[in-house]
Order: C-alpha cells, then sequence, then structure tokens
C-alpha cells in the first residue's frame, strides 16, 4: 500500500493512526513535531502524510510550507472544527486534503486514497472521473455518453474540479485557475458559474459540493445507474 | 487664525477685547503719571521704555487688537507730555522725531510678533494634544487586540486539549466496531460529550463576540445541505423534508455560521419529536430577508417555556436527556452576530416551529 508518515504531537493519536493505516497495509513512520518530520520525510520518502495542524513549536502550516519546498508528497491534514481559515491556508500551502476530527477511520482511509491517485505527468487531453469525459484540448465534456453544453467559464471550472475529482479545492484555487487575471469580485461570478455548472450536472452521479468557508469537491457516485 | 486659547494658564487676563483694552489704558495712564513725577531725574527718554514693556507684558497675554490700540495711545501719550514741546504733537529736535517713529515701529512691530507666537504656541499645544489622544486610542486598540488574541489562544488550546481525547475514544472504538453492546454505549456516550463540548466551546465563542461573520454569495441549498450533514444518523429516523431553496437566487451570507445555527434547531427537533415523525426544513425570501422556517410534529413548546428558550442553560420542564441548553442560545447568538434573529412559537396544527430570518443581499442574476 506504500509508506505513510504520521507528523502529530499526540502519542496516542499517533498510535491508533498507525493501527488504522497499519490494518490496511501501510508502512508507518512517525514524528512528534515539525522539524523531525521534515527529516522523516527526508529519510525515508513516504507516499503520503498526515499532518496535525496543531504542532506546538513550528506550527504545522510552517511545516507543511518548508515540505513544499523539495516534495510534492500527497498530504492529508488533520484539523479541528472551527479553523476554517487555516484549513484554507493549508490547502492553499499545497495540502491536498483534510479531515476534521473527529474523524471516522473509514473517511481518513478514503481521502488518504483519493489524494494518493493522482497528478504525475499527464500524457492524453483527456481527463476522466466516474462517468464524466472531459476533453481539454478540444474543450468538450460529455457525461454518461452525452455532450454537456458548456460555457468556457464552466468548462474550465469543471476542468479544475474534475482533475481534482473527489479532492477540496479551495474558491481562491478555482478563482486562480479560471481568471489568471483577476477580477473586481470573482469569489461572486465564481458562485453563478458554479450554480450554473450544476443545473448543467443535474443529477447523473456527479455533483458538485461545496463546503461552506472552504471550497467545492466533485463528488463521483461510484455505481453509475445502468 | 483662531483666537488663541490657553487652556493650561490660568490668565487673570479679562476675557474681552474691550475689558483687555481699559486695563491697558489704565495702566499707561498709571504709568505715565508716575514717569511724569521722576521726569526730572530721568529724561523723556524712560518713560518710552516703560511703555514698551507695559506692552511686551500686555502682548505675552492679551490679544492683538488691544495690545496694537495700547502701542498707538501709548506713542501719543509719550509725546504729547514727554517729548519737548511738552502738551503739543509737535516735535521740535529731528533726533527726537526719530525716536518717536522708532517707538511706533518697536512698540507695533512687538505686539505683532508677540501675538503671533502665541498663535503659535496655541496650536502646537492643540497639536500635541491631539497626538496624545491619538496615542491614547492607539493604545486602547493594542489593549483590547491583544485580550481578544489571548483569549482567541486560550480558547484554541482548551478546543484542542478537549477534542483530541474524544477523537482518540471515537476513532479507537470504530477500530473495535459497535457490534459489542458496551462499545455502542460508548459510542452514544462519546457522542454525547462531544457535543457538549462542542456547545460549551461555541457559546464561550457566542458570548465573547468572537463570532466574525464573513458573507459570501452562497445557494441556500448549500446550507441547508451543510446543516443536514453532520446529523445523518440522528436525522434518520426522520423524515426530512427540505422545501424552497432551489428556487431562491444566490444570497450573500455566511453559509457556515447559518448552517450551524440550523443545526441546532434540527438537532432539538429530533429530541423532542418522535421518531417517524416529519421535520420540515422551507426556505423562502421575503423582501431581502432570508427566512427558514424548521418544523417538527412533536409535542410542541410548553406555552410557559416559550420566553426562556432561547436562554442559557434554560431546559423547559419534562426536556428529554441529551440536550445541553445551549444549542438554542447559540443558534440565537449566531443569527443575532448575524444581524438576523430567530424565533420560536407552535404551530397551529401541532408541532414547534423555529423561524431564522435573516437580512441578505440578493444577487441580481
Amino acid at each position: 500500500m506504500g509508506k505513510a508518515l504520521i507528523i502529530d504531537d499526540e502519542p496516542q493519536m499517533r498510535r491508533l493512526l498507525r493501527m488504522v493505516l497499519e490494518s490496511r497495509g501501510y508502512e508507518v513512520c512517525e514524528a512528534d513535531e515539525g522539524l523531525r518530520g521534515l527529516q522523516e520525510a527526508a529519510f525515508h520518502r513516504p507516499d503520503v502524510v498526515l499532518l496535525d495542524l496543531g504542532l506546538p513549536g513550528m506550527g504545522g502550516i510552517e511545516t507543511l510550507a518548508r515540505l513544499r519546498e523539495w516534495s510534492d508528497v500527497p498530504v492529508l491534514v488533520l484539523s479541528v472544527r472551527d479553523q476554517e481559515t487555516v484549513k484554507v491556508q493549508a490547502l492553499e500551502t499545497g495540502a491536498d486534503d483534510y479531515v476534521t476530527k473527529p474523524f471516522g477511520s473509514a473517511e481518513l482511509l478514503a481521502r488518504l486514497e483519493v489524494i494518493q491517485r493522482r497528478r504525475g505527468p499527464r500524457h492524453t487531453p483527456e481527463i476522466t472521473a466516474g462517468a464524466l469525459k472531459l476533453d481539454l484540448l478540444r474543450h468538450e465534456a460529455d457525461l454518461d455518453g452525452e455532450p454537456l453544453r458548456l460555457t468556457p467559464t464552466e468548462f474550465s471550472i469543471l476542468s479544475i474540479l474534475t482533475e481534482h475529482a473527489g479532492r477540496i479545492v479551495t474558491q481562491n484555487q478555482i478563482v486562480k485557475h479560471v481568471w489568471p487575471v483577476q477580477q473586481s469580485d470573482p469569489a461572486e461570478g465564481l458562485r453563478v458559474h458554479i450554480s450554473h455548472l450544476r443545473r448543467k450536472l443535474g443529477d447523473r452521479g456527479v455533483r458538485v459540493v461545496n463546503e461552506p468557508g472552504i471550497g467545492y469537491r466533485l463528488e463521483i457516485r461510484q455505481a453509475s445507474a445502468p | 487664525m483662531n483666537p488663541p486659547t490657553q487652556p493650561n494658564h490660568p490668565s487673570p487676563a479679562p476675557p474681552s477685547p474691550e475689558g483687555q483694552l481699559g486695563v491697558g489704558i489704565a495702566v499707561l495712564f498709571v504709568l505715565a503719571s508716575a514717569c511724569w513725577g521722576v521726569l526730572p531725574y530721568t529724561g523723556h527718554m524712560f518713560a518710552a521704555l516703560v511703555f514698551l514693556l507695559a506692552l511686551v507684558l500686555a502682548g505675552t497675554r492679551w490679544n492683538r487688537g488691544p495690545v496694537l490700540t495700547m502701542a498707538v495711545i501709548g506713542a501719543l501719550v509719550w509725546n504729547f507730555l514727554f517729548i519737548p514741546p511738552q502738551f503739543t504733537f509737535h516735535i521740535e529736535k529731528p533726533a527726537d522725531g526719530v525716536m518717536f517713529a522708532l517707538f511706533f515701529v518697536v512698540a507695533l512691530g512687538m505686539g505683532h510678533l508677540i501675538t503671533r507666537l502665541r498663535a503659535r504656541e496655541a496650536a502646537l499645544e492643540q497639536h500635541h494634544l491631539e497626538r496624545e489622544r491619538l496615542l491614547a486610542e492607539k493604545h486602547r486598540a493594542e489593549l483590547s487586540a491583544e485580550a481578544e488574541r489571548l483569549h482567541r489562544t486560550l480558547l484554541d488550546s482548551v478546543s484542542h486539549e478537549l477534542k483530541t481525547p474524544i477523537t482518540i475514544i471515537r476513532t479507537a472504538l470504530e477500530g473495535i466496531g459497535t457490534g459489542n453492546p458496551y462499545a455502542a454505549e460508548i459510542d452514544t456516550a462519546s457522542r454525547r460529550l462531544q457535543r457538549i463540548v462542542e456547545n460549551l466551546l461555541e457559546i464561550t465563542r457566542v458570548e465573547a463576540d468572537a463570532v466574525k461573520p464573513t458573507p459570501d454569495w452562497c445557494e441556500v441549498s448549500d446550507v441547508l445541505e451543510a446543516a443536514v450533514a453532520p446529523f445523518q444518523r440522528e436525522l434518520a429516523p426522520f423524515h426530512t423534508v427540505i422545501a424552497g431553496a432551489d428556487a431562491l437566487p444566490l444570497l450573500k451570507l455566511d453559509g457556515r455560521l447559518v448552517a450551524q445555527a440550523l443545526s441546532n434547531i434540527l438537532h432539538n427537533a429530533t429530541l423532542h419529536a418522535p421518531h417517524g415523525s416529519v421535520i420540515d426544513i422551507r426556505a423562502r425570501l421575503n423582501d431581502r430577508v432570508l427566512e427558514i422556517d424548521i418544523r417538527d410534529h412533536g409535542p410542541g413548546i410548553p406555552e410557559d417555556a416559550v420566553p426562556h428558550l432561547f436562554e442559557k442553560f434554560y431546559r423547559a420542564e419534562g426536556s428529554p436527556t441529551g440536550g445541553t441548553g445551549l444549542g438554542l442560545a447559540i443558534s440565537r447568538g449566531l443569527m443575532r452576530a448575524m444581524q438576523g434573529d430567530i424565533t420560536a412559537a407552535n404551530h397551529p396544527h401541532g408541532g414547534a416551529i423555529f423561524t431564522l430570518t435573516l437580512p441578505v443581499r440578493v444577487h441580481p442574476d
């Protein structure tokens, strides 16, 4: 399954996470603070990192920023509720997704899987997620074999969400992708386009889910109706 | 130019320029008499110097008008009484004529310079006071920011300390699975504990005015979904009906806070309404006010409880266990932090109905 690095200052939390991860076949290494976490990451080259945002000393965000200077290992952030701004900050510093404490182990493992299934160099202009297929070359999208009539903006939004299918994308990240040159209040325009996009996607196994205060996630219902 | 005021000098100066002039003229005549008395010993130049001295003193505290007038009167008096030939305005020697002209120039120039100096001084004083006031204000702002930061740090660390063990218990329980009846009890208790902790932290935040709404354009259906999502398990035994949200335009509001306010009401409904009943969530826009009704089909609210429902730790008689007595108070606190409100009533056809109201901006699209 690969190597996972846990960076958390609570020994009990680390033990539990280790149990959960090992039961899934991960090889686990741990660190109790940021600097050691960075050393472990350099030494063990993990396939995925679980990072607690509430680290003492060099905080979670700083650790993440320094990790991102030289590594693009997928990072899942562990946070508590009511930390929306910190979560957004973490995501924009390069975290791939987050779970909120207290979290279920099923949710944790699912998120870990999604953030590892990804990126790398793309060799085709096509991206797919469930029943959704996007052709980035021709700017065409189809869902369940049926073409979607999207405006260029809607296509652009859908493409960044599809590329990160199952993962959270912050509002800011979408805005930067869609309008590299800042508009007056792009967030406002974004909301309008997303509401149109949702109407076009309808209820066909692909949903744009909003996480208030953070951003959007493209959710794929696995078993699409036959 | 402002009339120079001198708040810090307990000046005995007569308040009005006319008063000053009166006193000034009196002083000049007294001085003139005195100089007249000693004229044989001092010569007529002495009087001029005495007059100049009086003018300098007057200039340090009086207004410009009276001082300049005094200068003119002084010059004339000196000329009339002291410069030979006496008792005429005629001046015999050219040297005395020059002296007289110099007296005029010096007296007028002095009066002018001194009053300007005083105006400058007063402005400086004003500037200084203003600066002091700004500094004090800045200091106060810094203090309150510091207090707020401290409060938040405290809240965050308490929050972290309380939530970590709960997370550990809940994660560990998942490892065991809830097949074991003892584990199922721990599971229920830990959920309740989590709820209590979250409510306590939230009410602290609400009461400390630490809730800062950040409104953004939202689809109301997203907000309702976010409100329902954390209670899937509690809502499972009910029929939850959500209506009206899809027809609404984009609204500018803090979706997270509204969802949180709503979910406390929902949780309250799950505690009071019988399993299998319908919980209605209905959103509508009423002239730039978003209204969301949550109606349950439970026993309704006892009449005497209605006015106290939103008070902290208030629990209506016969309330089922599982509530903290904080949920509704938090909801109201959150709504009010957004300039909205919340009301509760009994529906004419049975059950309780809570209405959240929130003034919003409506997207023109």
